[in-house]
């Protein structure tokens, strides 16, 4: 890792102006607001999430599911036609059940909320996995499967038969800049800022428009908060 | 069936050699293909097993939990018997606990090809969080075997030490000893009891207390895996004896095989009920975070284990076990027996299925498989059909043949046959061959 320069070095002054994660109280907790009507399902988060992290074929620490038939399918309800996207990676809960569940504290949950992943300790059990509500955990199952012959990532591969999850990318929060997936969102749907601070955009948005958390009966307390739809994009079936 | 022993003459011996020779010989092949599976699985990763991200647990953790459960049946009874002075099971305890401690070590060894990078189980014990129900499952498995092992060999040292075997451990076979062997029988009864029920209680829990799984999430865990794990370990006891008396290195009366095939009759009706009350309680609301893993146990795409488990694992033994006729016939109780074990590892089966291969949060595409897939198929699944891979099946089976092998052996070479210290005691026998059974001709 620290013998790789930091694109965000490289970046433009506007672009790194974009991604600046700003103001942050003295004790910062991370977290993340997912507008769905915002979200339009293109799934530029994903992919930027597998290269900016340099996830392997067949995994993703990030997906889109379609609230929907099927993907990007509308369903019947009511007799009209409905959908929106649910944008899904690790909630990166304040109560977390991986966390608990893991015999050797490979995985943790960190002072500002992130909840981390130490592949070196990791032995594999997928214990964490089983736990996760989310199913937004990835296990190494084999050898890693690249579409190019080098890595590609800002952070160092994981080894083999180690689990993997979304970092909310702790490498560029350490440079004061947004994680990947808010940044390359191309309809802002995804917002990130600091919990503790009460006037910080998260904070707000989730009190005005009702952020909602994923399975909020499970007692995980996700620090991703969902806005959801307004109005129904309702079409003729 | 009780004279087998007893007309088991030279003749017989000879064949019964040879059948031993080609058994031994049979698991060493079974070692040798696991192991080598083993080393395949090590050079490929766990991708070279069925298991992916929707179904992360498989073969291997099913084996672990159904082998744990078959080690109940050996402290069951050497505990039980003694703390509630059941004298008549004397000729099948030291089978019995020769069983606990070969399920529970083989229950252990299927932990080793199941995570991803056993060589880094050192960090078990280095980083042991002791949250992780894991933690708790390896101590009392580690607990529990050593108890298992103590308590084969306090039942077996006074006739070890007659024969003079090193097994022994310099022990002897004076008054004073026998007696100080009946206090440590005392002891390790008393410990050994909630020892068991722990850690059939503990692997429950590694289900039991996980808030994302609906149809695990639930006090009736530990409870139900008490009774399945009474149910097979029984069972399995059962099957075992029978086969050890045909070699003739012990006798009991078919009356034993009858009393403990009412007693299995319990653990199956226990267990019945357990089931019953968990699905009717799950299912009941009709939709919703139990309910829906509990309908598609019932009506879904793995309903015939569900059902098979119900109709061949519970109904069709109980009933055989029930009616007193029956009973009495040492090959309907092995039926029964076989048609429990069977059954109990389906129940198995349906608890790691159900519980894991249907995605969370349900909508599509799903979880990400975790390998990549060839073009034109989906590398998400919302639901995943997982039957385990041939690797999977020859890692198990060559853990279950070291298993086997272990048990024959200890089974060959201990003497399972009660009472020859007491007249040992009296006027010591010549020392024979250290450690060797030459005992079968005195049947």
């Amino acid at each position: 890792m620290s013998d790789r320069v930091s694109p965000i070095d490289a970046l433009s002054p506007v672009s790194r102006a974009y991604g600046e994660i700003a103001p942050v109280s003295a004790d910062p907790r991370w977290g993340m607001v997912v507008d769905q009507e915002r979200c339009i399902g293109c799934w530029s988060c994903c992919v930027i999430c597998k290269s900016e992290n340099d996830v392997p074929l067949g995994m993703w620490w990030n997906r889109i599911d379609t609230v929907g038939e099927a993907l990007d399918t509308p369903r019947l309800v009511n007799g009209e036609l409905e959908m929106h996207w649910m944008p899904l990676a690790c909630q990166h809960c304040e109560n977390p059940a991986c966390t608990k569940v893991c015999p050797v504290d490979a995985t943790y949950l960190r002072e500002d909320g992130v909840v981390m992943q130490d592949p070196q300790r990791c032995i594999g059990c997928r214990f964490c996995q089983v736990a996760c509500p989310y199913g937004v955990r990835v296990f190494n199952w084999g050898r890693p499967d690249r579409p190019t012959d080098f890595d590609t990532g800002m952070v160092a591969p994981r080894p083999v038969g180690t689990m993997e999850k979304c970092t909310f990318c702790v490498h560029r929060l350490a440079e004061g800049q947004v994680p990947s997936c808010v940044w390359s969102c191309p309809t802002q749907a995804r917002i990130f800022g600091d919990l503790n601070d009460p006037d910080s955009r998260v904070s707000r948005l989730i009190r005005e428009r009702g952020g909602e958390q994923l399975l909020e009966e499970r007692g995980t307390d996700p620090r991703v908060f969902y806005l959801p739809p307004r109005r129904k994009r309702g079409l003729e079936p | 069936m009780s004279t087998v022993a007893t007309t088991e003459a030279l003749g017989g011996e000879r064949s019964q050699q040879r059948t031993l020779r080609i058994w031994i010989g049979l698991l060493g092949a079974g070692v040798a293909v696991g192991l080598a599976a083993w080393v395949y699985q090590l050079a490929n990763g766990l991708a070279a097993t069925n298991m992916r991200n929707p179904m992360m647990w498989g073969l291997y953790i099913t084996l672990f939990m159904y082998f744990v459960g078959l080690s109940a049946g050996g402290l069951i009874v050497a505990s039980a018997g003694r703390l509630f002075g059941a004298a008549r099971f004397k000729p099948v305890v030291r089978i019995a606990v020769i069983e606990a401690t070969v399920a529970v070590m083989i229950a252990a060894l299927l932990l080793i090809p199941d995570i991803g990078r056993p060589d880094r189980a050192w960090h078990l014990l280095r980083y042991a969080h002791v949250t992780s129900p894991l933690i708790w499952d390896l101590t009392i498995v580690t607990v529990y075997f050593l108890i298992s092992a103590t308590y084969v060999w306090v039942y077996t040292r006074a006739d070890l030490a007659a024969r003079g075997s090193r097994l022994a451990l310099g022990t002897g076979t004076s008054a004073a000893e026998l007696r100080r062997d009946d206090r440590l029988k005392g002891i390790l009864a008393a410990v050994g009891l909630p020892a068991a029920i722990l850690l059939h209680s503990i692997t429950a829990w590694i289900f039991g207390l996980q808030i994302a799984r609906g149809f695990w999430y639930s006090a009736i865990m530990a409870p139900l895996f008490i009774a399945s794990a009474l149910v097979s370990g029984t069972a399995l006891m059962i099957l075992l004896a029978l086969v050890v008396r045909k070699t003739g290195k012990v006798s009991f009366k078919d009356d034993l095989v009858r009393y403990l095939g009412g007693m299995l009759a319990v653990f199956l009706a226990v267990e019945a009920f357990l089931v019953f009350s968990e699905m009717l309680t799950a299912a009941y609301p009709g939709a919703g975070f139990e309910a829906d893993p509990a309908w598609r146990l019932l009506t879904g795409p793995y309903a015939g284990f569900f059902w098979f488990e119900v109709a061949a694992g519970l109904v069709v033994p109980f009933v055989l076990l029930a009616v007193p006729r029956l009973r009495a016939n040492p090959r309907w109780v092995v039926a029964a027996c076989v048609l429990a074990v069977v059954g109990i590892l389906i129940h198995r089966v349906n608890i790691v299925l159900n519980g894991l291969s249907y995605a969370t949060v349900p909508y599509p595409p799903g979880v990400s498989i975790g390998t990549a897939q060839p073009v034109g198929q989906t590398s998400f699944a919302v639901s995943y059909f997982y039957h385990p891979a041939l690797i999977e099946y020859l890692v198990a089976g060559g853990v279950i043949c070291f298993g086997a092998l272990v048990f024959t052996l200890l089974a060959r070479k201990l003497p399972l046959r009660e009472g020859a210290h007491a007249a040992a005691s009296a006027s010591p026998a010549p020392a024979r061959e250290a450690g060797m059974s030459g005992e079968n001709s005195s049947g």
